[in-house]
Protein backbone atom coordinates (compact mmCIF):
# COMPACT_ATOMS: atom_id res chain seq x y z
CA UNK A 1 0.00 0.00 0.00
CA UNK A 2 2.86 2.34 1.00
CA UNK A 3 4.48 1.56 -2.36
CA UNK A 4 1.29 2.45 -4.27
CA UNK A 5 0.99 5.80 -2.47
CA UNK A 6 4.68 6.52 -3.13
CA UNK A 7 4.32 5.66 -6.84
CA UNK A 8 1.23 7.86 -7.08
CA UNK A 9 3.12 10.78 -5.53
CA UNK A 10 6.06 10.22 -7.93
CA UNK A 11 3.73 10.08 -10.94
CA UNK A 12 2.10 13.38 -10.10
CA UNK A 13 5.23 15.19 -8.95
CA UNK A 14 7.03 14.88 -12.32
CA UNK A 15 5.92 18.43 -12.95
CA UNK A 16 4.00 19.77 -10.04
CA UNK A 17 1.08 21.50 -11.66
CA UNK A 18 -3.34 21.02 -11.57
CA UNK A 19 -7.01 20.44 -11.86
CA UNK A 20 -9.74 19.84 -9.38
CA UNK A 21 -12.99 19.25 -11.26
CA UNK A 22 -13.13 15.72 -9.96
CA UNK A 23 -15.36 13.03 -11.39
CA UNK A 24 -16.24 11.10 -8.24
CA UNK A 25 -16.18 13.86 -5.65
CA UNK A 26 -16.68 17.61 -5.39
CA UNK A 27 -13.82 20.01 -4.67
CA UNK A 28 -14.06 22.71 -1.98
CA UNK A 29 -14.27 25.35 -4.73
CA UNK A 30 -17.71 26.29 -5.99
CA UNK A 31 -19.16 27.21 -9.34
CA UNK A 32 -18.90 30.90 -10.23
CA UNK A 33 -21.80 32.96 -8.85
CA UNK A 34 -24.66 33.41 -11.36
CA UNK A 35 -23.57 30.45 -13.49
CA UNK A 36 -25.70 27.42 -14.34
CA UNK A 37 -24.43 24.05 -15.50
CA UNK A 38 -26.25 21.08 -16.97
CA UNK A 39 -24.68 17.70 -16.41
CA UNK A 40 -25.53 14.19 -17.51
CA UNK A 41 -23.94 11.29 -15.66
CA UNK A 42 -23.99 7.83 -17.18
CA UNK A 43 -23.01 4.86 -15.01
CA UNK A 44 -22.55 1.55 -16.79
CA UNK A 45 -22.12 -0.90 -13.93
CA UNK A 46 -21.39 -4.60 -14.21
CA UNK A 47 -23.64 -6.65 -11.93
CA UNK A 48 -21.79 -9.22 -9.83
CA UNK A 49 -23.17 -12.78 -10.09
CA UNK A 50 -24.93 -12.05 -13.38
CA UNK A 51 -24.14 -10.94 -16.89
CA UNK A 52 -26.46 -7.94 -16.50
CA UNK A 53 -25.28 -4.37 -17.03
CA UNK A 54 -26.99 -1.76 -14.87
CA UNK A 55 -27.29 1.56 -16.63
CA UNK A 56 -27.91 4.62 -14.45
CA UNK A 57 -28.73 7.93 -16.10
CA UNK A 58 -28.42 10.92 -13.76
CA UNK A 59 -29.19 14.31 -15.29
CA UNK A 60 -28.46 17.28 -13.04
CA UNK A 61 -28.67 21.03 -12.92
CA UNK A 62 -26.34 23.11 -10.74
CA UNK A 63 -26.04 26.78 -10.01
CA UNK A 64 -23.67 29.17 -8.28
CA UNK A 65 -25.91 31.19 -5.95
CA UNK A 66 -23.18 33.40 -4.51
CA UNK A 67 -19.41 33.33 -4.36
CA UNK A 68 -19.63 30.89 -1.43
CA UNK A 69 -22.79 28.85 -2.07
CA UNK A 70 -23.78 26.45 -4.83
CA UNK A 71 -26.66 24.01 -5.21
CA UNK A 72 -27.26 20.95 -7.36
CA UNK A 73 -30.38 18.96 -8.19
CA UNK A 74 -30.20 15.52 -9.78
CA UNK A 75 -32.72 12.95 -10.99
CA UNK A 76 -32.08 9.21 -10.96
CA UNK A 77 -33.09 6.83 -13.74
CA UNK A 78 -31.98 3.24 -14.22
CA UNK A 79 -32.76 -0.06 -15.90
CA UNK A 80 -31.78 -2.15 -12.87
CA UNK A 81 -35.29 -3.53 -12.48
CA UNK A 82 -35.63 -4.67 -16.10
CA UNK A 83 -37.49 -1.58 -17.22
CA UNK A 84 -35.73 1.79 -17.58
CA UNK A 85 -37.51 4.19 -15.23
CA UNK A 86 -37.23 7.17 -12.91
CA UNK A 87 -36.28 6.13 -9.38
CA UNK A 88 -35.63 9.27 -7.40
CA UNK A 89 -33.92 12.63 -7.01
CA UNK A 90 -31.48 14.49 -4.79
CA UNK A 91 -30.67 18.01 -3.67
CA UNK A 92 -27.12 19.04 -2.80
CA UNK A 93 -25.70 22.30 -1.39
CA UNK A 94 -22.11 23.29 -0.69
CA UNK A 95 -20.83 26.31 1.25
CA UNK A 96 -17.18 27.38 0.98
CA UNK A 97 -16.10 28.70 4.36
CA UNK A 98 -12.34 28.98 3.94
CA UNK A 99 -10.26 30.24 1.05
CA UNK A 100 -6.53 30.98 1.11
CA UNK A 101 -5.57 32.04 -2.41
CA UNK A 102 -2.20 32.78 -3.97
CA UNK A 103 -1.14 32.85 -7.63
CA UNK A 104 -1.85 29.37 -9.07
CA UNK A 105 -2.47 28.06 -5.57
CA UNK A 106 -5.26 27.74 -3.07
CA UNK A 107 -6.30 25.89 0.03
CA UNK A 108 -10.05 25.82 0.46
CA UNK A 109 -12.56 24.13 2.69
CA UNK A 110 -16.30 23.69 2.30
CA UNK A 111 -19.22 22.07 4.08
CA UNK A 112 -21.91 20.24 2.13
CA UNK A 113 -25.19 18.45 2.61
CA UNK A 114 -27.27 16.09 0.47
CA UNK A 115 -30.88 14.97 0.67
CA UNK A 116 -31.79 11.99 -1.49
CA UNK A 117 -35.00 10.22 -2.27
CA UNK A 118 -35.29 6.87 -4.01
CA UNK A 119 -38.19 4.57 -4.88
CA UNK A 120 -36.31 1.46 -5.92
CA UNK A 121 -35.90 -1.74 -3.90
CA UNK A 122 -33.02 -2.02 -1.42
CA UNK A 123 -30.70 -4.60 -2.91
CA UNK A 124 -27.34 -4.03 -1.23
CA UNK A 125 -25.68 -3.24 2.11
CA UNK A 126 -23.65 -0.44 0.55
CA UNK A 127 -25.32 2.91 1.17
CA UNK A 128 -25.38 5.04 -1.95
CA UNK A 129 -27.31 8.31 -2.02
CA UNK A 130 -26.46 8.82 -5.70
CA UNK A 131 -29.20 6.71 -7.23
CA UNK A 132 -29.90 3.88 -4.75
CA UNK A 133 -30.98 4.99 -1.26
CA UNK A 134 -33.19 7.51 0.47
CA UNK A 135 -31.26 9.38 3.16
CA UNK A 136 -29.14 12.38 4.00
CA UNK A 137 -25.45 13.17 4.16
CA UNK A 138 -23.32 15.99 5.59
CA UNK A 139 -19.59 16.47 5.28
CA UNK A 140 -16.49 18.56 4.92
CA UNK A 141 -14.15 18.83 1.93
CA UNK A 142 -10.64 20.29 1.80
CA UNK A 143 -8.84 21.00 -1.48
CA UNK A 144 -5.28 22.08 -2.19
CA UNK A 145 -4.40 23.44 -5.61
CA UNK A 146 -0.70 23.65 -6.49
CA UNK A 147 -0.15 24.93 -10.03
CA UNK A 148 -1.48 22.17 -12.32
CA UNK A 149 -1.88 19.63 -9.54
CA UNK A 150 -4.81 19.32 -7.14
CA UNK A 151 -5.46 17.20 -4.08
CA UNK A 152 -8.79 16.91 -2.33
CA UNK A 153 -10.19 14.96 0.57
CA UNK A 154 -13.77 14.54 1.77
CA UNK A 155 -15.20 13.09 4.97
CA UNK A 156 -18.94 12.78 5.43
CA UNK A 157 -21.58 11.17 7.57
CA UNK A 158 -24.61 9.59 5.91
CA UNK A 159 -27.79 8.15 7.34
CA UNK A 160 -30.02 5.95 5.25
CA UNK A 161 -33.80 5.74 5.62
CA UNK A 162 -36.37 3.38 4.08
CA UNK A 163 -36.83 3.89 0.37
CA UNK A 164 -40.14 4.97 -1.12
CA UNK A 165 -42.80 2.49 -2.32
CA UNK A 166 -42.48 0.57 0.98
CA UNK A 167 -39.00 -0.60 0.13
CA UNK A 168 -37.56 -1.04 3.62
CA UNK A 169 -33.90 -0.75 4.58
CA UNK A 170 -33.52 -4.39 5.55
CA UNK A 171 -30.09 -4.35 7.19
CA UNK A 172 -31.26 -2.98 10.56
CA UNK A 173 -31.43 0.55 11.93
CA UNK A 174 -28.18 0.00 13.89
CA UNK A 175 -26.47 -0.43 10.50
CA UNK A 176 -28.04 2.59 8.83
CA UNK A 177 -25.17 5.06 9.38
CA UNK A 178 -21.94 5.25 7.46
CA UNK A 179 -18.81 7.37 7.23
CA UNK A 180 -17.76 8.08 3.63
CA UNK A 181 -14.31 9.32 2.83
CA UNK A 182 -12.56 10.06 -0.41
CA UNK A 183 -9.17 11.13 -1.62
CA UNK A 184 -8.72 12.66 -5.08
CA UNK A 185 -5.71 13.75 -7.10
CA UNK A 186 -5.89 15.49 -10.45
CA UNK A 187 -3.37 16.86 -12.87
CA UNK A 188 -3.69 19.14 -15.85
CA UNK A 189 -1.71 17.36 -18.59
CA UNK A 190 -2.46 19.54 -21.63
CA UNK A 191 -2.09 22.22 -22.80
CA UNK A 192 1.46 22.70 -21.56
CA UNK A 193 1.04 26.44 -21.99
CA UNK A 194 -2.22 28.39 -22.20
CA UNK A 195 -2.77 30.69 -25.18
CA UNK A 196 -6.55 31.03 -25.45
CA UNK A 197 -9.84 29.76 -24.05
CA UNK A 198 -10.51 27.46 -27.01
CA UNK A 199 -7.62 25.12 -26.27
CA UNK A 200 -8.78 21.67 -25.15
CA UNK A 201 -7.67 20.81 -21.64
CA UNK A 202 -6.81 17.24 -20.71
CA UNK A 203 -6.82 16.26 -17.06
CA UNK A 204 -5.97 12.96 -15.44
CA UNK A 205 -7.52 12.00 -12.13
CA UNK A 206 -7.16 9.18 -9.64
CA UNK A 207 -9.67 8.97 -6.85
CA UNK A 208 -10.48 6.60 -4.01
CA UNK A 209 -13.94 6.27 -2.53
CA UNK A 210 -14.49 4.45 0.75
CA UNK A 211 -17.29 3.69 3.15
CA UNK A 212 -17.40 2.26 6.66
CA UNK A 213 -20.67 1.26 8.28
CA UNK A 214 -20.58 2.55 11.87
CA UNK A 215 -22.83 -0.31 13.02
CA UNK A 216 -21.49 -3.41 11.34
CA UNK A 217 -17.96 -2.12 10.75
CA UNK A 218 -18.19 -3.42 7.18
CA UNK A 219 -16.47 -1.35 4.52
CA UNK A 220 -15.50 -0.93 0.90
CA UNK A 221 -12.58 0.79 -0.84
CA UNK A 222 -12.85 1.68 -4.54
CA UNK A 223 -10.42 3.30 -6.90
CA UNK A 224 -11.50 5.33 -9.94
CA UNK A 225 -9.04 6.61 -12.55
CA UNK A 226 -10.52 9.00 -15.09
CA UNK A 227 -9.68 11.16 -18.07
CA UNK A 228 -11.28 14.57 -18.45
CA UNK A 229 -11.53 16.78 -21.51
CA UNK A 230 -12.52 20.44 -21.25
CA UNK A 231 -13.67 22.15 -24.45
CA UNK A 232 -13.87 25.88 -25.07
CA UNK A 233 -13.36 26.50 -21.32
CA UNK A 234 -17.06 25.78 -20.71
CA UNK A 235 -17.84 22.11 -21.50
CA UNK A 236 -16.39 18.94 -20.09
CA UNK A 237 -16.46 15.20 -20.69
CA UNK A 238 -15.18 12.77 -18.06
CA UNK A 239 -14.59 9.11 -18.82
CA UNK A 240 -13.53 6.79 -16.05
CA UNK A 241 -13.71 3.35 -14.52
CA UNK A 242 -14.63 2.56 -10.92
CA UNK A 243 -13.17 -0.62 -9.45
CA UNK A 244 -13.61 -2.20 -6.05
CA UNK A 245 -10.25 -2.88 -4.36
CA UNK A 246 -11.52 -4.34 -1.14
CA UNK A 247 -14.89 -4.87 0.54
CA UNK A 248 -16.85 -7.08 2.90
CA UNK A 249 -20.19 -5.41 2.18
CA UNK A 250 -22.91 -6.89 -0.02
CA UNK A 251 -22.71 -4.82 -3.22
CA UNK A 252 -24.69 -5.39 -6.41
CA UNK A 253 -22.55 -3.75 -9.07
CA UNK A 254 -19.46 -1.97 -7.70
CA UNK A 255 -17.40 -2.02 -10.92
CA UNK A 256 -18.11 -0.12 -14.09
CA UNK A 257 -17.59 2.79 -16.43
CA UNK A 258 -18.82 6.30 -15.94
CA UNK A 259 -19.20 9.10 -18.45
CA UNK A 260 -20.08 12.67 -17.50
CA UNK A 261 -21.05 15.41 -19.93
CA UNK A 262 -21.41 18.93 -18.58
CA UNK A 263 -21.85 22.42 -19.97
CA UNK A 264 -21.60 25.66 -17.98
CA UNK A 265 -23.39 28.89 -18.81
CA UNK A 266 -21.58 31.82 -17.18
CA UNK A 267 -23.52 34.94 -16.06
CA UNK A 268 -26.75 33.02 -16.64
CA UNK A 269 -28.90 34.93 -14.16
CA UNK B 1 -11.53 58.97 15.39
CA UNK B 2 -9.07 58.01 12.67
CA UNK B 3 -12.01 57.28 10.37
CA UNK B 4 -13.61 60.68 11.11
CA UNK B 5 -10.37 62.45 10.24
CA UNK B 6 -10.21 60.41 7.05
CA UNK B 7 -13.77 61.42 6.14
CA UNK B 8 -13.00 65.10 6.78
CA UNK B 9 -9.86 64.81 4.69
CA UNK B 10 -11.80 63.20 1.84
CA UNK B 11 -14.50 65.87 2.00
CA UNK B 12 -11.79 68.48 1.56
CA UNK B 13 -9.99 66.57 -1.19
CA UNK B 14 -8.62 68.06 -4.35
CA UNK B 15 -10.74 67.39 -7.41
CA UNK B 16 -8.38 66.55 -10.19
CA UNK B 17 -8.91 66.49 -13.89
CA UNK B 18 -7.63 63.03 -14.76
CA UNK B 19 -8.70 60.09 -16.89
CA UNK B 20 -8.70 56.40 -15.92
CA UNK B 21 -7.48 54.58 -19.03
CA UNK B 22 -7.24 50.91 -18.09
CA UNK B 23 -7.03 48.57 -15.12
CA UNK B 24 -4.70 45.60 -15.02
CA UNK B 25 -5.63 43.05 -12.37
CA UNK B 26 -4.11 39.74 -11.47
CA UNK B 27 -6.29 36.97 -10.04
CA UNK B 28 -5.14 34.30 -7.63
CA UNK B 29 -6.43 30.89 -6.63
CA UNK B 30 -6.74 29.36 -10.11
CA UNK B 31 -4.85 27.44 -12.77
CA UNK B 32 -7.26 26.09 -15.36
CA UNK B 33 -8.73 27.90 -18.36
CA UNK B 34 -12.32 27.28 -17.21
CA UNK B 35 -11.62 29.26 -14.02
CA UNK B 36 -9.88 32.00 -16.00
CA UNK B 37 -12.84 32.11 -18.39
CA UNK B 38 -15.23 32.56 -15.44
CA UNK B 39 -13.33 35.72 -14.46
CA UNK B 40 -13.09 36.90 -18.07
CA UNK B 41 -16.86 36.59 -18.56
CA UNK B 42 -17.71 38.13 -15.17
CA UNK B 43 -15.60 41.22 -15.96
CA UNK B 44 -17.06 41.52 -19.47
CA UNK B 45 -20.59 41.46 -18.02
CA UNK B 46 -20.03 44.79 -16.18
CA UNK B 47 -21.82 47.62 -17.97
CA UNK B 48 -18.88 50.06 -17.82
CA UNK B 49 -16.37 47.57 -19.24
CA UNK B 50 -15.50 47.92 -22.92
CA UNK B 51 -13.19 44.92 -23.27
CA UNK B 52 -11.09 42.44 -21.31
CA UNK B 53 -7.77 41.17 -22.61
CA UNK B 54 -6.81 38.06 -20.64
CA UNK B 55 -3.22 36.88 -20.36
CA UNK B 56 -3.84 33.25 -19.44
CA UNK B 57 -0.21 32.60 -18.56
CA UNK B 58 0.03 35.25 -15.86
CA UNK B 59 -3.70 35.28 -14.84
CA UNK B 60 -3.72 38.99 -15.62
CA UNK B 61 -6.75 40.78 -17.08
CA UNK B 62 -6.36 44.09 -18.85
CA UNK B 63 -9.70 45.91 -18.59
CA UNK B 64 -10.63 48.86 -20.80
CA UNK B 65 -13.68 51.06 -20.24
CA UNK B 66 -16.52 52.51 -22.26
CA UNK B 67 -16.14 56.24 -22.97
CA UNK B 68 -17.81 58.53 -20.40
CA UNK B 69 -18.77 55.60 -18.18
CA UNK B 70 -18.56 55.64 -14.38
CA UNK B 71 -15.84 53.18 -13.46
CA UNK B 72 -16.39 51.25 -10.24
CA UNK B 73 -13.16 49.65 -8.98
CA UNK B 74 -15.01 47.77 -6.21
CA UNK B 75 -17.27 46.13 -8.80
CA UNK B 76 -14.21 44.89 -10.70
CA UNK B 77 -12.83 43.31 -7.52
CA UNK B 78 -16.22 41.82 -6.59
CA UNK B 79 -16.61 40.28 -10.06
CA UNK B 80 -13.38 38.32 -9.58
CA UNK B 81 -14.56 37.22 -6.13
CA UNK B 82 -18.00 36.18 -7.43
CA UNK B 83 -16.27 34.03 -10.03
CA UNK B 84 -14.69 32.26 -7.04
CA UNK B 85 -11.22 33.84 -6.92
CA UNK B 86 -9.23 36.67 -5.36
CA UNK B 87 -7.51 39.77 -6.74
CA UNK B 88 -3.82 39.80 -5.80
CA UNK B 89 -2.69 42.85 -7.80
CA UNK B 90 -4.71 45.80 -9.12
CA UNK B 91 -3.07 48.63 -11.06
CA UNK B 92 -4.93 51.46 -12.82
CA UNK B 93 -3.35 53.49 -15.60
CA UNK B 94 -4.51 57.05 -14.98
CA UNK B 95 -3.67 60.07 -17.08
CA UNK B 96 -2.90 63.15 -14.96
CA UNK B 97 -2.47 66.73 -16.03
CA UNK B 98 0.35 68.03 -13.81
CA UNK B 99 -1.05 67.33 -10.36
CA UNK B 100 1.10 67.54 -7.27
CA UNK B 101 0.10 65.16 -4.47
CA UNK B 102 1.34 64.71 -0.93
CA UNK B 103 1.22 61.64 1.29
CA UNK B 104 -2.31 61.03 2.62
CA UNK B 105 -3.67 64.04 0.77
CA UNK B 106 -6.89 62.83 -0.90
CA UNK B 107 -7.28 63.30 -4.62
CA UNK B 108 -10.67 62.84 -6.28
CA UNK B 109 -10.85 61.50 -9.81
CA UNK B 110 -14.21 60.79 -11.42
CA UNK B 111 -16.14 60.46 -8.11
CA UNK B 112 -13.50 58.21 -6.55
CA UNK B 113 -11.00 59.31 -3.94
CA UNK B 114 -7.37 58.24 -3.81
CA UNK B 115 -5.15 58.48 -0.76
CA UNK B 116 -1.51 58.31 -1.77
CA UNK B 117 0.14 56.20 0.88
CA UNK B 118 3.79 56.50 -0.02
CA UNK B 119 6.44 58.98 -0.99
CA UNK B 120 6.83 62.66 -0.29
CA UNK B 121 5.38 65.28 -2.64
CA UNK B 122 5.02 63.81 -6.10
CA UNK B 123 4.16 65.41 -9.38
CA UNK B 124 1.69 63.29 -11.33
CA UNK B 125 1.90 64.04 -15.01
CA UNK B 126 0.94 61.93 -18.01
CA UNK B 127 0.07 58.23 -17.72
CA UNK B 128 0.83 56.99 -14.22
CA UNK B 129 0.47 53.45 -12.87
CA UNK B 130 -1.50 53.59 -9.63
CA UNK B 131 -1.43 50.46 -7.49
CA UNK B 132 -4.32 49.81 -5.10
CA UNK B 133 -3.34 48.70 -1.59
CA UNK B 134 -6.59 48.02 0.27
CA UNK B 135 -7.92 44.64 1.37
CA UNK B 136 -9.13 42.61 -1.60
CA UNK B 137 -6.90 44.48 -4.08
CA UNK B 138 -3.60 42.92 -2.99
CA UNK B 139 -2.66 39.45 -1.79
CA UNK B 140 -3.53 38.57 1.81
CA UNK B 141 0.21 38.53 2.58
CA UNK B 142 0.78 42.01 1.13
CA UNK B 143 -2.30 43.40 2.84
CA UNK B 144 -0.91 42.40 6.22
CA UNK B 145 2.12 44.63 5.56
CA UNK B 146 -0.07 47.74 5.11
CA UNK B 147 -3.17 46.79 7.12
CA UNK B 148 -4.97 50.03 6.24
CA UNK B 149 -8.21 50.87 7.97
CA UNK B 150 -11.06 50.11 5.57
CA UNK B 151 -11.66 53.39 3.70
CA UNK B 152 -15.15 54.78 3.02
CA UNK B 153 -16.90 53.54 -0.19
CA UNK B 154 -15.18 54.56 -3.42
CA UNK B 155 -12.03 55.64 -1.58
CA UNK B 156 -8.77 53.79 -1.96
CA UNK B 157 -5.28 53.74 -0.51
CA UNK B 158 -2.91 53.76 -3.46
CA UNK B 159 0.75 54.07 -4.34
CA UNK B 160 2.68 54.79 -7.51
CA UNK B 161 3.58 51.41 -8.99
Amino acid sequence: MKKIVLSAICFFSVSCKAQELFSMSEPASNMPARSIAFRIDNLIMDEINSSKINYHLIPGIRAGISKKLMINGSAFFSNRLKQFKAEGASLYAKYRFLSNDAVQKHFRMAAFGTLSFNNSDIHQEEINLYGHNTGFEAGIVATQLLHKFALSSTVSFAKVLDNGNNNMYVYGSQNSRVINYSFSAGKLMLPVEYRDYRQTNINLMVETQSQVNTGSGKYYVDVAPSLQLIFNSESRVDIGYRKQISSNLIRTAPNGFFIRIEHTFFNAF
Amino acid sequence: MKKTLLLIAIAASLITNAQVNTVSLQASGLTCSMCSNAINKALKALDFVQDVDADMKSYTFQVSFKPNSIIDFDMLRKSVEKAGFTVCAFVATIHFDKREVKINQPVTIQHQTFLFANGATTLLDGNMLIKFLDKGFVSQKEYKQHAFLAPPPHSYHVALD
